[in-house]
């Protein structure tokens, strides 16, 4: 029962996805249609237009199931010969190093801004 | 017979998965990650049995498919927690894009010091955001969809090795701070580890990816081929 709930709920995003995709393509903008259903979903609920309860099984269960939809993408790198010799090593620590990068420039940008905010509250 | 192998490529992704996870919350090591040893498992198969990695995806593409209305779901945890959005905006909007330009410009400047060619430097610079709009980046500025889908994930895989010990010797404490960092690093991997943090860590890390998308758009499709072609003719003629 639950499931074929949530599976019903899977189905009202994809009827999102498409009105996301079509406005997408109509107005020519460069952002995916699926941003502009996210988008689109969050006014519905934020507006009360469409109840939590119509949609929150099917998206909680896609966005803790995430991870296994990335995997086929992940696969694709067998078709790359190239990226199993020095260029993947190259492409691997082009990788890491800018993760790092990345993430100790967020980590700290946040950090610093939310003791800058306790410090003036103060 | 395509469609044989198709049904069982769908149904093995998924049956090795779920046995890798059981294998992950019973050991507890970072490496045994699904999103690591999944791929590696379905790889050495598909070379094992001589199965092209088309006649695979011709099934195992459905859960590809899923994350278009899984992006869109993702609406759910920012409206439960819009409070704290509206609260945190500025925190949020600032990192994430300092984080998204240093995304784009590093990927770029260590691609181009390594080496790596015309195709290879344009399928990494989406590589911080997630993958369906990642994809549809690196198809506007001249990559390859699916080598980013690869640089992706890969991305999402070693942000998620990689965060703990740069939380650890950084001393980053507040949710935010984990939470931005993961989201900002490694997109939907690094969410489903912030969530393994805590349901706080979660929130700000699937706001983080969000706004990351969006951010990384403009900064991409419009800054970036002017940035590139300043870089390209005035600092490397």
């Amino acid at each position: 029962m639950k499931i074929a709930k949530s599976l019903v709920q899977i189905g009202y995003l994809y009827i999102l996805l498409f009105i996301g995709n079509s406005i997408a393509r109509l107005l020519h903008l460069p952002i995916p249609g699926s941003i502009i259903g996210l988008i689109l979903l969050f006014l519905l609920l934020q507006f009360h237009i469409i109840k939590l309860e119509w949609i929150e099984l099917g998206a909680g269960l896609l966005l803790s199931e995430l991870l296994l939809f990335f995997i086929p993408s992940a696969i694709g790198v067998i078709d790359y010969d190239a990226l199993f010799g020095v260029q993947g090593v190259k492409v691997v620590l082009v990788i890491v190093v800018s993760a790092i990068v990345v993430m100790l420039v967020t980590g700290y940008t946040a950090q610093w801004l939310e003791q800058r905010k306790k410090g003036n509250a103060a | 017979m395509s469609i044989l192998i198709a049904v069982v490529s769908l149904l093995g992704t998924i049956a090795i998965f779920y046995t890798c996870k059981v294998f992950y919350q019973k050991f507890k090591k970072e490496w045994l990650t699904p999103m690591l040893i999944t791929p590696l498992v379905i790889i050495f198969v598909l070379l094992l049995t001589g199965t092209s990695y088309d006649s695979y995806n011709a099934g195992a593409n459905i859960l590809t498919n899923l994350l278009g209305p899984a992006t869109i779901a993702f609406a759910v945890p920012i409206y439960k927690n819009f409070s704290l959005l509206k609260q945190h905006a500025f925190e949020i909007f600032l990192s994430i894009a300092i984080g998204s330009a240093v995304a784009i410009i590093s990927s770029f400047f260590i691609a181009l010091v390594v080496g790596l060619n015309d195709k290879l430097v344009h399928s990494l610079v989406p590589r911080s955001v997630t993958t369906p709009i990642a994809m549809d980046i690196s198809n506007m500025i001249g990559g390859s969809p699916t080598l980013t889908a690869v640089f992706v994930m890969t991305t999402g895989i070693l942000g998620s090795l990689l965060a703990p010990i740069i939380i650890r010797i950084s001393h980053f404490r507040s949710p935010s701070a984990k939470g931005l960092m993961l989201g900002m690093g490694a997109h939907g991997t690094g969410t489903s580890k912030a969530f393994e943090f805590g349901e706080l860590e979660g929130t700000f890390a699937s706001l983080a990816m969000v706004v990351a998308a969006l951010i990384s758009i403009v900064l991409s499709t419009m800054f970036f081929p002017i940035f590139e072609q300043f870089v390209m003719n005035i600092l490397l003629p």
